[in-house]
């Protein structure tokens, strides 16, 4: 690896890109990925070599507490790896941190690797873990390193994707997006205190947006493939079967029954979700909801939500997930609502016709 | 040693390509890589971590990384740039409200270094519905005109729920990817 990265900084091809020096430094980065990459595979043919060889290191599948155990030992060595840098001689410093550097890594695929058979909150919480011992690293490096002239290398300047000032290119937006505009899809808007009926029924399949709506009821029957539901205040949802996904994203004071394969809530305030779903709803940036198991009916429903493998109730609207919560114990952001507190059987179909 | 005797020496290896998906949650990530998995696609749950596929494809063993796309998990994103060959970037053509939210984060994306040579391929899904843009009103949106010019980059228009357009896009990534790194004998 050494040998390599001395050859190629002190060997660029000279017939290769002279010209344009930001072109030469990105050549230079892919080689250097290029080598790495090699560098990766042999270490992983060599890992995967000696965990054949030696069967206790293979982990047992699926089991949350070997994951655990394996996890929290690969952490504190990290940790004491880390606190040792500062002790150790100068020279030593820069090959410290790298192993840490790959320590964590190693960790990280652990956690990726795993986070299929994990609970959501052992997952959420592993990943805040090996970001903070990243973050922690960095900021090592930082300090003990001096800044490098130059490098080939194409170790992370890392860059926070998330903390980069959006505000920049907010601004930017409208010139570049001038060129287009999006055109409206089929839906409603704006309005305020109406009660606003649609039937799917003989339309193609599309999708449906809903969005700033002030004390509206909003009747969709029939069955759509996606619905976008944004900005609502004070208002009442009722849909037949969607078949691909809901999107739910800053509404308040709603009420909504309906029936998905997925449904994925953003910043909701004290809303209540009457759901039949057949993947566990997900909530992000909310609370206050609370859920229930769907209550709607309308003529033709039984046929549509067959259709639509809708028919059957799978419990999920029970099963939550909260996306911002990292802790074993119930999130406070969502509850189930109380069964004397909700409503009976909506029927839109009289209504409709009334 | 220069850079032949490198690529020589990968071209030993076996024939192993890595891909990173990603893309707003939503977009159809999980259900793509079950498509061309031949797995079914009926119960799929939003991804809160990962799901990781080794797919043989033609030659290759392409091991494709799902990542989950909710914003509480973009910020892990960047934890797994490392070694990525090829980059999927998946686009809901659909969910024209979130279109600004999606070029936010591509661009984003792309200022990564650790990314800056891998392939990027951009999968202008769900055309099946009703409405959704094609892929050269999204190529718009997204301004992928702009893109360095030193980016190998394509766009196609798809469908998880169809498969159409999936190994069109796949194919493109794949040999894109190939011919950089397996180039020589
Ligand atoms: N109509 C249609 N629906 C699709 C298509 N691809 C995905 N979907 C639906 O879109 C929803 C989201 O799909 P997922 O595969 O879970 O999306 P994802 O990108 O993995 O989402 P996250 O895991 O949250 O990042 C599901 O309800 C899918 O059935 C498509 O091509 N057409
Ligand atoms: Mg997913």
């Amino acid at each position: 690896m050494e040998n390599e990265e001395v050859a190629l900084s002190s060997n660029p091809n000279p017939n290769l890109l002279v010209a344009d020096p930001s072109l030469q430094k990105k050549h230079q980065s892919m080689l250097d990925r290029l080598s790495n990459r090699h560098q990766t595979r042999l270490d992983n043919s060599l890992t995967r070599r000696s965990a054949e060889s030696d069967s206790s290191a293979s982990p047992s599948f699926e089991s949350t507490s070997n994951f655990l155990s394996r996890f929290s030992n690969s952490k504190s060595s990290i940790e004491s790896q880390l606190a040792q840098c500062r002790l150790c001689d100068p020279t030593q410093v820069k090959s410290h941190l790298d192993q840490i550097s790959s320590s964590i890594s190693d960790l990280e695929k652990l956690v990726a690797e795993n986070s299929y058979f994990l609970p959501s909150y052992e997952v959420r919480s592993s990943l805040k873990t090996t970001s903070d011992l990243r973050q922690s690293l960095e900021v090592l490096s930082a300090e003990l390193l001096p800044k490098k002239k130059f490098s080939f290398r194409n170790k992370p300047t890392r860059k926070d994707p998330i903390a980069e000032p959006k505000e920049e290119e907010k601004e930017q937006e409208p010139e570049k997006k001038s060129g287009f505009r999006v055109p409206d899809s089929p839906g409603f808007w704006n309005k305020k205190g109406e009660i606003l009926v649609h039937n799917f029924k003989g339309s193609e399949v599309g999708e449906f947006s809903i969005s700033d709506l002030d004390s509206c009821e909003v009747r969709l029957m029939g069955s759509v493939r996606a619905l976008f539901v944004h900005r609502l205040r004070n208002c009442r949802l009722y849909t037949g079967p969607v078949t691909g996904s809901v999107l739910v994203d800053g509404v308040e004071g709603c009420v909504f029954v309906m029936a998905s394969h997925q449904i994925r809530i953003h910043n909701a305030k004290t809303s209540d979700f009457y759901l039949r779903v057949r993947s566990r709803p997900i909530i992000e940036d909310s609370c206050g909801v609370r859920f229930a198991p769907y209550c709607l009916t309308y003529k033709g429903i039984e046929e549509e939500l067959r259709e639509a493998s809708l028919d059957k109730e799978t419990e999920k609207w029970s099963n939550v997930d909260d996306f911002l919560w990292l802790r074993a114990v119930q999130s406070p952001n969502w509850s189930i609502l109380p069964e004397n507190e909700r409503l009976g059987l909506v029927d839109i179909s009289k209504s409709v016709e009334s | 040693m220069g850079l032949l005797s490198i690529i020589r020496k990968i071209k030993r290896k076996e024939k192993e390509i890595r891909i990173l998906m990603v893309g707003l949650d939503n977009s159809g990530k999980t259900t793509i890589v079950l498509r061309i998995n031949g797995e079914d696609t009926s119960v799929v749950s939003p991804t809160l971590g990962f799901n990781i596929k080794t797919i043989i494809y033609q030659k290759y063993t392409l091991n494709i990384w799902d990542v989950g796309g909710q914003k509480t998990i973009r910020s892990y994103w960047r934890n797994y740039f490392e070694q990525t060959d090829g980059l999927v970037w998946v686009v809901d053509s659909s969910d024209l409200r979130r279109l600004e939210d999606c070029k936010a984060e591509l661009d984003n994306l792309l200022k990564e270094e650790r990314l800056s040579g891998s392939s990027l391929l951009i999968l202008a899904n769900k055309q099946d519905i009703k409405g959704a843009l094609t892929p050269e009103e999204i190529a718009k949106v997204l301004n992928l005109e702009a893109m360095d010019k030193t980016r190998h980059w394509q766009i196609v228009g798809c469908s998880a729920f169809t498969g159409e357009g999936l190994l069109e896009g796949f194919d493109w990534l794949v040999q894109d990817i190939a011919s950089r790194i397996y180039v020589l004998d």
